[in-house]
């Protein structure tokens, strides 16, 4: 009886030992059926920061704020609009590391249960998030590349402000993502749940060089690209954002990682959906 | 036995868990500017106004704006204000306060190494102060965790900018914050709502690292200094149409002109059709009216404490401070008749001692409503009722109005100033031919409280009485004011007034009111000089960028009290 005792307390402190490990490393959770957060529906980039550097086509050389080595100066100082027209390379200011600074809509839908889809007007491009780690780039490399998505989750699914607890109790409910484990009495709803924090990680590669600004700020074929998706918590009567959170790494060009987060406002619908080719307008003379 | 004992303590184990529940975002963060660089870190130009969501109001504050405003000594020491703070060059700490008993987060401290500001996150779920306590730079914050992500949402702010370019903030401005955190990079989102000089919220994000070796430049000292000898009743300012860097950026950059001014709709993707075909045209929105005044004769009568021995009476139309001591109890003010009773009833809360004195600041109804009740109820030290006084020409103006004799003062001064000790406390009152020929304000030298009269409002543009007020009068009476006031640090707290209408405030407030006053008069003294009617100068709006603040037909009455004013003595 003892040695059961002992047993099943070593079990239960191995097994709280853990938790604290799991939500520190973020499980590693499927797609549509695991989502904390409700990323889906049309979402616009609102330009409120960096606005010459994105509503307009900076001058040549302009390439404040990105950390940029001597060759990245370099390869920047010899950006040429005609010449990339010419070469067919219009979208290279529309790749995936630029694609979300463009003023753009995005529409993110589920592709099926493994793959969020994003659409961006701009450009017309479109980048699919694959929640099926095994899934392998094939082919030539493209403007957006291969990306790789996990959900971050919050411990107990993300409620409030109230302490989050374990879930005890009515431990035959459906699992509502987000929502505090099984059962009604750890969460909130399901549709609530759904906007309560999480985040997602995309990490991309297999992607063709790009640019980071229009005016040929460089990005590599190299670079290390991740984002982080976070529809934010909003209440009654407020609009709802998206923020997207890039970190590149780019030992080719950058002296240092470049950070840069990204607004969008959730728009009730498409009505105001404008795909346009790839263009870069030329800089002011 | 035991069993039960161990599940027992299983359940403890599985409840006490929440110390997992939040990321940490203790620790020391400093900034990264891959995002607007030019803006946050040198601002070297003139006349960046992308990327705001400003209206109309915004635009006429930024083109009046001279940067040179910030050489007055009362300007010197501000800090930036929340929604602006983040934006500089900067470091932080973040720490944690914590029940001692429970363990659960009281709060989240940070010390901000830009202008050494302290600011607090309150996390026990306590309320937002009434609308009549101060306003400071970093407001008063409230957060909750929504999964990782901490959401704090600011009020209470004081008035600053978006932009050292002169895109203005006011204090009707509130924040939702968001802090997320990934490792060691903390993004921190700031969602800006600002009825006054906003058309849509302003939304912006920057990132910040975790320092491994944070300990650098964390002080930041401010002592204000006079490098160029300046008047310091002069608020340095374009007239319209005058700036002459407003167009800098926009010419640095090959930006048409009216795209920099361009407001919420510039930030939209479709915008660029506009921007690309070279036909961008200025489409701000006019702010919305100014907020209705809260009704200020109320049900209940609320009393504050101001500081040391005074308190502030809100609820009898005009704001009552009342001074309280062993000698007795002094009230300045007695605000509405319709309040008269409910104010004795606050006043006897306050204390039991007899009132000594009534100090009236004007002989405005609403000031002076209660004088008999509250006079009639107190006694001087020889059995009379409590004395009123004021200056002669709240005398002169009672009598003309035929007020009853026990209302009136009969104890009256027509010397600049006058002072006298009660309760152990320096008490000056200072005179001034500002909002009528008989206004006084009241400095208790102890306690370090002002109280403005109705000078100085927060509510409203002053009125001007047409018997014996002035513009002048009223700048003079701020600007004495600006001399008494000292703050605390960073121009907040330290000295506190109490306005005629409207909430407990500082040095900065006022020195913010004092500058739209001098910049309207500014203007219509020009428009005056340039022959210009009355009706020409209404259509020009010389206050409109504050009119969203003050109220549009507050302003339409100053602007013609001021031009009367002004035209009169031309």
């Amino acid at each position: 009886m003892r040695s059961k005792t002992h047993a099943f307390v070593a079990a239960a402190v191995m097994c709280l030992s853990a938790i604290p490990v799991l939500w520190a490393q973020g499980p590693a959770r499927g797609g549509r059926t695991a989502a904390p957060a409700d990323l889906t529906g049309n979402w616009v980039a609102v330009v409120s920061e960096d606005w010459r550097h994105r509503m307009a086509t900076p001058k040549k050389g302009d390439f404040e704020s990105v950390p940029l080595n001597a060759e990245g100066t370099r390869v920047a100082n010899t950006w040429d609009l005609a010449k990339d027209n010419a070469a067919g390379l219009q979208c290279k200011a529309f790749g995936v590391g630029g694609i979300v600074r463009q003023p753009s809509r995005l529409l993110i839908t589920w592709q099926d249960d493994n793959t969020l889809k994003l659409d961006f007007d701009a450009g017309t491009q479109t980048r699919l998030l694959n929640f099926d780690r095994s899934k392998q780039p094939t082919g030539e490399k493209t403007w957006q590349g291969h990306s790789i998505a996990q959900w971050e989750t919050p411990p107990g699914g993300g409620r409030g402000g109230t302490a989050v607890r374990a879930q005890l109790g009515n431990s035959t409910g459906p699992i509502a993502p987000g929502g505090g484990g099984r059962g009604q009495r750890g969460g909130p709803s399901l549709a609530d749940s759904l906007n309560q924090g999480g985040s997602l990680k995309v990490v991309t590669t297999n992607f063709r060089e790009g640019y980071l600004r229009k005016n040929g700020v460089p990005y590599s074929e190299t670079a290390s690209i991740t984002e982080y998706f976070h529809r934010l918590p909003s209440e009654a009567g407020e609009d709802t954002w998206l923020l997207v959170v890039t970190i590149i790494e780019d030992p080719k060009y950058l002296t240092q990682p470049f950070y840069t987060s990204t607004q969008f406002k959730l728009e009730r619908d498409g009505s105001k959906w404008a795909p346009s080719p790839c263009r870069t307008a030329p800089p002011p003379k | 036995m035991l069993r039960r004992r161990l599940y027992g303590l299983l359940l403890a184990l599985l409840t006490v868990t929440p110390a997992y529940a939040q990321l940490s975002i203790v620790g020391e963060w400093v900034g990264r500017y891959h995002e607007d660089f030019g803006d946050r870190v040198p601002g070297d130009v003139q006349g960046d106004l992308t990327g705001v969501p400003m209206n109309e109001a915004a635009l006429r504050y930024a083109e009046a704006y001279d940067v040179r405003r910030g050489n007055l000594l009362v300007h010197q020491c501000e800090p930036y204000s929340l929604p602006h703070i983040y934006r500089g060059p900067l470091q932080f700490r973040i720490w944690e306060e914590k029940d001692p008993d429970t363990q659960e987060i009281i709060a989240y401290k940070e010390y901000i190494g830009t202008y050494m500001q302290y600011r607090t996150i309150w996390m026990d779920g306590r309320p937002h102060p009434p609308e009549y306590a101060p306003h400071t730079f970093m407001g008063f914050s409230t957060g909750k965790w929504n999964g990782d992500v901490l959401t704090v949402r600011t009020t209470h702010l004081k008035k600053e900018f978006y932009r050292r370019s002169g895109i203005p903030s006011s204090d009707q401005t509130s924040v939702v914050e968001h802090y997320i955190r990934h490792g060691n990079l903390l993004s921190h989102v700031m969602i800006i709502t600002d009825p006054v000089y906003l058309s849509e919220p302003f939304v912006n994000s920057q990132e910040f690292v975790l320092m491994d070796r944070g300990n650098q430049s964390w002080l930041y000292n401010c002592e204000y200094v006079m490098e160029v000898p300046m008047d310091q009743t002069k608020v340095p300012h374009f007239l319209p149409g005058t700036h002459p860097f407003i167009d800098d950026f926009s010419k640095k950059f090959g930006l048409p002109p009216a795209a920099v001014k361009g407001g919420a709709e510039s930030t939209y993707p479709e915008y660029r059709t506009k921007l690309e075909a070279g036909t961008p045209a200025i489409t701000l929105r006019s702010g919305p009216p100014a907020a209705p005044r809260a009704n200020e004769v109320r049900n209940e009568i609320e009393t504050v404490h101001v500081q040391g021995n005074v308190y502030m009476l809100v609820g009898a139309g005009a704001n009552i401070a009342v001074q309280i001591g062993e000698e007795g109890v002094l009230v300045v003010d007695t605000g509405a008749a319709a309040t008269r009773e409910k104010v004795l009833a606050a006043i006897r809360k306050l204390s039991t001692k007899p009132i000594r004195w009534v100090v009236n600041t004007s002989a405005d109804l609403d000031h002076t409503g209660g004088n008999e009740t509250v006079s009639q109820a107190g006694e001087t030290v020889n059995g009379n009722p409590a004395a009123i006084i004021a200056h002669e020409g709240v005398l002169a103006r009672m009598t003309e109005t035929s007020r009853s004799v026990t209302e009136r003062p009969l104890n009256t001064f027509l010397e600049p100033s006058r002072d006298f000790s009660f309760n152990r406390e320096a008490i000056l009152l200072y005179h001034f031919d500002g909002h009528t020929n008989g206004d006084s304000i009241v400095y208790f030298r102890r306690s370090d409280v002002i109280v403005a009269g109705d000078i100085f409002l927060t509510t409203t543009f002053p009125t001007v009485d047409a018997q014996g007020g002035g513009i002048d009068g009223i700048i003079e009476g701020l600007n004495r004011i600006l001399d008494i006031a000292v703050p605390q640090y960073l121009q907040e707290g330290g000295t506190y007034v109490i306005p005629g209408h409207g909430r407990i405030s500082d040095e900065a407030d006022v020195t913010e009111y004092r500058d739209m006053l001098v910049i309207i008069r500014d203007r219509i003294l020009d428009m005056v000089k340039r022959g210009m009617t009355l009706q020409q100068v209404k259509a020009a709006r010389p206050a409109l960028e504050y009119e969203g603040r003050y109220g549009t037909e507050s302003g339409a009455k100053f602007i013609e009290a001021v031009f009367k004013n002004l035209g009169e003595k031309k």
